[in-house]
């Protein structure tokens, strides 16, 4: 026990101290530190039985099988940012698939395997049906709180109402189960537990492991990378929910003993504050609290029964209070002060840096060659409420066409935009994608037609590196590995470019958060250039760098849809950048289409004078 | 500058003093020093990531001082929470989106105003520089485009009749004949109200055209500080932003 909690401590360090291969001399613990606190927490697993008194090993099993609950539950709360009161449907469902299969047809292992079968079938079932529901297209988050929070309920309520079959309020109980020695069960769950640790802590670390943190950060932006946000939070939900069901499986082997309250909510809330007291997002920290305050809670629930609840929940609003993202973070604190005191500032210099590799872009040929427009507009339209912010806007435009739109404020241009990335968005007309027509679907749906957004706001992901953010936009090209990271990251010429002009490139390895503004604009444009998009969709691209900056940033464009025969629609203000780059110009007016020709008819017509005049008449006008 | 008192000359609107800040382990700005004289306008340029913002940040109380101090009128505001340095009539106007996106524009402008009457003459007032604020008011502030909201925020800031404002890069999005415009509403303002403003900008022109004085910032330092009427302070500041 105390093995494991020791390494408990120190493994978050150790983790993200790592060098990168070849920087530093390669001791085990140093290149491979997951496998040896693996190997460590198995070995600890294993002797444990032999000098615990027999209480708590027989406490500590069923510790190991909730730990292993509310390591689900920190995937999806802590690092996806899915609160769910749920998982203890999950668990009910392999407990009651054992136990009604146990007690109304008998042990053999051929029924056993079936009922371990059949757990993990309903389990994923009901799983798959709570994610349908609760990550419909634009549903609020809050949304699948209360699915889940519903979900006990039921499978409670299925449970009373069930019977003799079920046993309804007294459970099942007395049937015949595995024979295994105590220590026996000891090890088996032990190994569970730290194997599905160790499988866990892979993936969080791993490149697809940070698509659900992007996921808990910015869910919009993911869906404009490509990302399939509902299917993926729907597989990260079975997959969780077969862990739990099959923790709740061995839950009812090992005591012998179902009942209602194993799938109620009141051990779905339970579940949620101990991932919360452990440190949500640590993995080890909802794991090893979990342990802890089962096994106090075994230990005190007998000398002081009515007060132990009492101080439990004292201890839950303290540390919530003073310690609001767990106890294992301030303990890896400690320990990295502790340890940083001992090895120097190793630590904080060593440059989370990621080589990058210029990747050749798609060849334009389909695009380039083919009649078909690359973008084209009929009657499309949009409307909130009773204010009609685009009339009627139809035009086409070619791969190779650089096409700037230009208005006023408000005149529907940042509309429009959406319009064109996102089927949901417009009230009617139709938008083609190279020749597919945009209908009803989804973002995600529309960059998988050759669509790039790029966000008025700069919109990236704020707790990931910037090396991350880029390799998230890469995804639909390069499919992230489920268990490492890959040591270095391919972008296409275009984004590499930006990047390297505005200076991205010097802070690879920062937290999005700590860029200015200007450098997250920058990240911004380089993730969508890193999709290589066919249609590429640009809202003010240049706001809030500096001319120098811009000046690039216009170069590369124009290079983009001369040379790889990209078609970008450009909003932008700044008409001296408009006339330099431009190779077509559209001026929307109070949501109407004004005007639509080559950038010297444009620039100069009397209605874009009056628009960027100064005059003053020309606001009230547009706004009328 | 009328009527300028011999106290308000003496005691700068806002001052820091040895300033350090930044984000966790990386120190953004530092050992600044940097005053705002009373009813002046003070552009900040400079590059991406050479702290601007960071400063109005810290002055803000949105992030801790590492080191030094930063004073309003005298009295020390650094250590105060941010909406205790609001209360001492500071306004703030930060470069994201920092209005309420479900509430109607009314509502938004509601918010710094004490009654129905206020709200009334403010909407009025605002409407002269901003037609589409009365004409809108009881549309969402989420459904506004990027340039409204900005001239949005802006109106509200002006409302809440601030001693000191800190505006962050409000031109950006902003079509040019707002943006000409503003000149004329931020110095028309400043006169009536009197308040000292301390602007963050990536328009140059803009900047010099509404500021008294400049100070560029480089690697958290000030690297420029002088009059926005000094001939070649433009060219100046384009080759500190080259570089």
């Amino acid at each position: 026990m105390t093995d494991h909690a020791d390494h408990a401590a120190e493994s978050p360090a150790a983790g993200t101290v790592a060098p990168p291969r070849g920087l530093a001399p390669g001791t085990l613990a140093a290149r491979h530190p997951v496998a040896l606190g693996t190997l460590l927490a198995l070995g600890a697993v294993n002797v444990a039985p032999l000098v615990i008194d027999t209480y708590s090993v027989n406490v500590l099993v069923r510790s190991f099988l909730y730990a292993a609950v509310a390591l689900t539950v920190d995937l999806l709360w802590g690092y996806t940012g899915i609160l769910t009161f749920g998982q203890s449907a999950f668990f009910g469902i392999g407990a009651y698939a054992l136990g009604l299969a146990f007690t109304h047809i008998g042990l053999t292992p051929a029924v056993a395997v079936l009922a371990l079968a059949g757990a993990v079938v309903v389990a994923a079932a009901v799983a798959a049906l709570t994610g349908w529901l609760a990550f419909g297209y634009g549903v609020s988050p809050i949304y699948v709180s209360v699915v889940t929070l519903v979900l006990p309920i039921v499978a409670t309520q299925l449970v009373f109402s069930g019977g003799t079959f079920t046993g309804s309020s007294s459970g099942l109980s007395g049937f015949d189960t595995f024979e295994l020695d105590l220590e026996d069960w000891f090890r088996l769950a032990g190994c569970g537990l730290v194997l599905a640790t160790a499988a866990a802590w892979l993936f969080v670390r791993s490149d697809a492991g940070r698509v659900l943190v992007a996921i808990r950060e910015n869910e919009q932006r993911c869906t404009y990378l490509g990302l399939r946000t509902a299917r993926i939070k729907i597989a990260l939900m079975i997959a969780c929910g077969i862990v739990a069901a099959i923790a709740g499986y061995g839950y009812a082997a090992y005591t012998d003993v179902v009942a209602p309250e194993l799938t109620g909510f009141v051990f779905g809330t339970e579940l949620v504050i101990w991932v919360a007291l452990g440190g949500r997002g640590t993995l080890l920290g909802p794991v090893v609290g979990t342990i802890l305050i089962d096994l106090t809670s075994a230990y005190l629930s007998g000398s002081l029964p009515f007060i132990w609840q009492l101080l439990l929940g004292v201890a839950f609003v303290l540390v919530i209070v003073a310690l609001p993202r767990g106890l294992l973070p301030v303990l890896a604190a400690g320990g990295r002060r502790f340890a940083g005191a001992a090895a120097g500032t190793r630590a904080a210099v060593l440059p989370n840096l990621v080589p990058l590799v210029p990747t050749p872009t798609a060849a334009p040929a389909d695009a380039g060659a083919s009649a078909t427009p690359a973008l084209r507009l009929r009657g499309v339209t949009r409307r909130y409420g009773s204010l009609q912010v685009l009339h009627d806007i139809s035009f086409t435009a070619h791969a190779g066409e650089l096409l700037s739109i230009v208005g006023p404020n408000g005149a529907g241009k940042s509309s429009l935009m959406r319009c064109i990335a996102d089927g949901h968005e417009r009230t009617g007309g139709t938008v083609d994608i190279a020749g597919h027509p945009i209908g009803r679907r989804n973002p995600e749906a529309c960059v998988a037609f050759g669509v790039g957004r790029k966000f008025q706001a700069a919109s990236v992901f704020d707790t990931l590196t910037v090396a991350e953010c880029l390799r998230l936009a890469r995804m639909r090209h390069e499919p992230p590995s489920l268990w490492r990271r890959a040591k270095t990251l391919r972008l296409p010429v275009s984004a590499l470019q930006v990047a390297q002009a505005t200076g991205l490139l010097e802070h690879s390895g920062e937290e999005a958060r700590h860029l200015s503004h200007g450098l997250k604009q920058a990240l911004e444009l380089a993730m969508v250039l890193a999709l290589e998009p066919t249609v590429l969709l640009l809202d003010e691209p240049t706001a809030g760098l500096t001319r120098p900056e811009r000046q690039t940033i216009g170069t590369i464009l124009s290079a983009l849809t001369r040379d790889s025969g990209m078609c970008v629609l450009l909003v932008e203000h700044d008409l001296d950048f408009v006339r330099e780059i431009s190779s077509r110009v559209v001026v929307l007016h109070q949501g109407k289409l004004a005007l639509d020709g080559t950038v010297a008819e444009v620039v100069g017509s009397d209605l874009v004078r009056t628009i960027y005049s100064g005059e003053t008449h020309a606001l009230g006008d547009a706004h009328g | 500058m009328p009527s300028v008192t011999l106290m308000a000359e003496v005691i700068p609107a806002l001052e820091c003093r040895g300033l350090s800040s930044g984000y966790g382990e990386a120190v953004v700005i530092r050992h600044l020093d940097l005053v705002l004289r009373q009813g002046e306008t003070l552009a900040l340029l400079g590059k991406n990531g050479m702290g601007k913002s960071t400063l109005l940040k810290t002055v803000m109380g949105y992030l801790p001082a590492l080191a030094g101090t930063v004073r309003l009128e005298g009295r020390t505001i650094s250590g105060l929470p941010p909406q205790r340095i609001a209360r001492q009539a500071v306004s703030y106007t930060p470069q994201d989106q920092a209005l309420f996106p479900d509430l109607n524009v009314g509502d938004n402008l509601r918010l710094v105003v004490d009654d129905e009457r206020a709200l009334r003459t403010a909407v009025a007032h605002v409407g002269g520089y901003f037609p589409f604020i009365p004409d809108r008011l009881t549309q969402k502030a989420g459904t506004l485009s990027g340039g409204e909201q900005k001239m949005l925020l802006l109106a509200r800031a002006l409302i809440s009749a601030p001693r000191v404002m800190l505006v962050d890069e409000i031109t950006e999005g902003l079509q040019p004949s707002v943006v000409t415009r503003l000149v004329e509403v931020l110095r028309v303002e400043q006169r009536r109200l009197g308040f000292s403003l301390l602007i963050v900008e990536q328009n140059v022109r803009f900047a010099l055209a509404v500021a008294d004085r400049y100070a560029v910032l480089k690697q958290g330092e000030i690297a420029d500080l002088g009059a926005s009427a000094d001939a070649g302070a433009e060219t100046r500041i384009i080759d500190h932003l080259r570089l």
